[in-house]
């Protein structure tokens, strides 16, 4: 099991297979094996993966993980993100996926590794592995005598060590650190202005480029003239290659100012598509309904109904607008490129610039920065226009995008618009479902997410349709997730006022499964929905919703006056099973629930023609501290439950909960996303 | 020109159209303070000059000649954090971060002049500044903690 490594410094090391499921599955097989872990000769913990870090908190469950099963202070672990010279290839950060993927993985490393400084304990001590346990960084025998330093049973050890088929985690109850709430190990750095974000990455010799944009999307240079840009001084260079212009300059200021200076004619698409008349143009130009599911008989179904209800529904584009805009450094030592960036996915980004540049994956090295955020967003393109600068000066080149780029040249958010006709006896039992969903974006299947439904209805059709999008359409915060849940969740609360029933009753008598039903009645619960008090302009709603293994139920209070909607109270039951950090797992939950608002109440890319015309945050109102209303999370998962996503599952519910309750306040129904324009 | 930033006196050679936000974070290399938006909407790049918390990025680096400049990298004192930036720490008052330095400038200021706001008075203080990650009820918890009145937390770190 174990062999001799070849690093000097290294004392132990263990080596695995990443995965993609939380449990062996023989459909997908993991990948290379790689260095998963390292204890060095002074007893320090390194973790590797290619997950990043954009706020989620993942560099602090993990060393929470592995300081767990290794019985080590969570200081004296590091965790190596996001380099892909140094990290194995476990994909990039998506589907809030890390935990109970890599961090299993991680976990059993940890356990692996811990499991032979017992046995080197053992052999030192003479005593039986089994008569030895682990605490605070030691090996230290049952009878109380003196224990043995990791670091002094790994001294002169070389050793590396593969993942054994079975091996034994810590069960709950033997957890020290995880599923309690616990300080970030990267807080100190993000409190006094060290942390090195992608914008602030700066390497020897680095120039700043800036790059000339089109007026809209789609348009095609014409005629260029960059006399007046190459005269600024500062300016190293003026690139043109095709459609692609940039500035390099000494100084970001100077690339900026130069682009400026550049006359350009562009000649525009004659796309008519605007916010306007995009909803319509959604299923008129969308492909072929894709059915992702089909079961029972839909006419049957509907022939034995009482009632029929039937609408449409409509979610605009929307911003990511993460507070730090895209931003990338290239370098390039001959063949070999470098970038330092802030991207979600370091070696799919290698890839996709190795196959633009027409180089070996081995050729390029992509470095994870401190990500400002992401929620999605955040392409390789930005790298791409570094390297291609840097190419052209031969020098190491940062893009940084201003805030009207940001708005305008990065991914947004699919706009999606819905049907859906469902049949309900007299009972308020669903007898049919038919549901379809155009999302903007070239492909169907990421509208997926969310589509189907999780009450109890025999006859049913989801079918979803990608739709020619006329803006960059990209991920977000469970893309397509998010939307769907829209849509479904407005549509059943219709259904229980068209019945004049409670929407919690109307819920609660189509949903058996297991998870959600005890999710939905402990959030109703907390929340006090059945003694909730109207009164003038208090509406309350709620919504359920399931994402990334993970559910939810979600009741709010708003107050709607002079033309505005406030979100006062929100309570959110939440089931991601085993809660590794409650405290981290409760930021991300508030954080969904702020950006969800957001969603719901005022944002939305307004367009015309390619054109994005609100590319800055004076016209594009997201949530301000003012706007906070009072959440409360309750978790409801069980501890014996393998831990699921927690990153993004909070945002599927919150829109249409607040869209319930607003037409529970004004009894006007909402079917199109964001509320307070159409108040 | 003569620049004062964390009680360090700097001699730069800027042109007058640059932003204060420009010669801080190329020039001084005080990456700390960010760029968000460019146009004074959304606090990142808030930094305080003589004890007003002020936008670098609208601010030309002209008008900041001689005065007091401080930016978050001299907030704590050594290896001791200011109380507001302590504060942030155990309530984790953050998720990316990015937008932290902000958020934390002006809130010594409002704690600089009313020692105890209220729930209210916190909200418009910071209303200025935006947090994508939607922080917001751990901001007012820290911020409230750090007040002469601090109220008995929930939820928040330990």
């Amino acid at each position: 099991m174990s062999r001799q490594n070849a690093d000097p410094d290294i004392a132990l090391k263990v080596v695995g297979a990443p995965r993609w499921t939380p449990e062996p599955d023989p459909r997908t097989p993991p990948g290379d094996p790689a260095t998963l872990l390292t204890i060095d000769s002074d007893g320090v913990v390194s973790a590797f993966s290619g997950k990043v870090e954009y706020g989620q908190g993942i560099r602090n469950g993990f060393a929470m993980e592995i300081a767990d099963e290794l019985d080590v202070g969570v200081d004296s672990v590091q965790i190596v993100l996001g380099d892909t010279d140094l990290v194995p290839q476990d994909r990039g950060t998506t589907g809030s996926a890390s935990t109970r993927t890599v961090g299993i993985q991680l976990r059993r490393a940890a356990a692996t590794a811990r499991r032979a400084l017992i046995d080197l304990a053992a052999t030192r001590l003479e005593v039986s592995a089994g008569s030895l346990k682990t605490r605070d960084g030691q090996v230290v025998p049952d009878d109380g005598s003196a224990g043995v330093r990791y670091a002094d049973l790994l001294s002169g050890n070389s050793l590396t060590l593969d993942i054994p088929d079975v091996v034994q985690v810590k069960a709950v109850e033997e957890f020290q650190l995880m599923g309690r709430p616990a300080r970030r190990i990267d807080a100190v750095s993000r409190v006094t202005g060290a942390a090195k974000y992608a914008q602030d990455v700066v390497v020897s010799g680095m120039l700043y480029g800036k790059i000339l944009r089109p007026p809209s999307y789609g348009a095609k240079l014409r005629q260029i003239d960059t006399t007046r840009a190459e005269r600024v001084s500062g300016v190293v260079s003026v690139v043109q290659d095709g459609d692609f212009v940039g500035v390099v300059a000494e100084r970001e200021d100077v690339a900026e100012y130069a682009v400026e200076a550049i006359r350009a004619r562009w000649e525009e698409s004659r796309d008519t598509a605007s916010d306007w008349n995009i909803p319509a143009l959604l299923k008129e130009r969308a492909e072929d309904l894709t059915a992702l599911r089909e079961g029972g008989d839909l006419g049957a179904g509907f022939g034995s109904a009482d009632r029929v209800f039937e609408n449409t529904y409509y979610v605009p584009y929307v911003s990511n607008a993460q507070m730090e805009p895209s931003a990338s450094v290239a370098r390039w030592d001959g063949d070999h490129l470098t970038i330092w960036s802030a991207n979600r996915g370091p070696f799919a980004e290698r890839d996709s610039l190795a196959e633009m540049f027409g180089l070996d994956t081995s050729q390029v090295r992509v470095t994870a920065a401190e990500i400002g955020g992401s929620f999605g967003t955040k392409t390789p393109t930005v790298s791409y226009e570094a390297a291609r600068l840097a190419k052209a000066v031969d020098a190491p080149v940062r893009v940084s995008y201003n805030r009207a780029e940001e708005f305008s040249w990065s991914t947004v958010r699919p706009a999606a618009t819905f049907e859906i006709k469902s049949g309900v006896d007299a009972d308020g039992n669903i007898m049919a479902w038919d549901y379809a969903a155009f999302h903007a974006g070239e492909n169907a299947f990421r509208g997926k997410r969310g589509a189907d439904i999780l009450y109890d209805v025999d006859n049913v059709r989801i079918g979803v349709a990608a739709s020619e999008s006329p803006l960059q359409s990209g991920s977000y915060r469970s893309l397509g997730g998010a939307t769907n849940h829209f849509a479904r969740e407005v549509h059943m609360d219709e259904i229980a006022v068209g019945l004049g029933l409670d929407p919690l009753e109307f819920r609660l008598r189509n949903l058996t499964h297991d998870r959600l039903r005890p999710c939905l009645i402990a959030a109703a619960e907390a929340f006090g929905w059945a003694t909730r008090q109207q009164r003038p302009g208090v509406g309350y709603g709620m919504a359920i919703g399931y994402d990334a293994g993970s559910f939810t139920a979600q009741c709010v209070e708003v107050l709607v006056e002079n033309g505005e909607a406030r979100v006062t109270r929100v309570v959110v039951g939440f089931d991601c099973g085993l809660v590794v950090n409650p405290d981290g797992a409760r930021n991300q939950i508030e954080g969904s629930i702020i950006m969800g608002m957001g969603t719901a109440l005022w944002e939305a890319v307004e367009f015309d023609g390619g054109r994005v015309l609100n590319a800055g945050f004076a016209r594009y109102r997201v949530p301000r501290i003012a706007d906070t209303p009072e959440i409360e999370v309750v978790f409801t998962g069980g501890d014996d439950v393998p831990s699921s996503g927690a990153g993004e599952p909070g945002i599927v519910a919150i829109a249409p909960a607040i869209a319930n309750a607003v037409r529970d306040a004004t009894g006007t129904a909402i079917q199109e996303l964001p509320i307070v324009p159409r108040l | 020109m003569h620049l004062k930033v964390n009680d360090e006196s700097h001699e730069v050679t800027v042109d007058v159209e640059r932003t204060l936000l420009s010669v801080l974070r190329h020039e001084l290399g005080l990456t700390g303070t960010k760029y968000g938006c460019g146009e004074g909407n959304c606090g990142a790049c808030t930094v305080l000059i003589d004890g007003e918390a002020t936008r670098s990025c609208i601010t030309p680096v002209t008008s900041a000649g001689g005065r007091d400049i401080t930016t978050i990298e001299g907030l704590a004192d050594g290896d001791t954090l200011h109380p507001v930036q302590e504060a942030f720490v155990e309530h984790t008052a953050f998720q990316c971060a990015y937008c932290t330095p902000g958020f934390i400038m002006s809130s010594t200021v409002l704690l600089d002049r009313n020692p105890a706001p209220d729930d209210e008075q916190i909200r418009s203080a910071l209303s200025g500044h935006i947090c994508r990650c939607g922080a917001y009820v751990r901001i007012l918890k820290a911020v409230k903690s750090a007040s002469s009145e601090p109220v008995q937390s929930e939820g928040g770190a330990s």
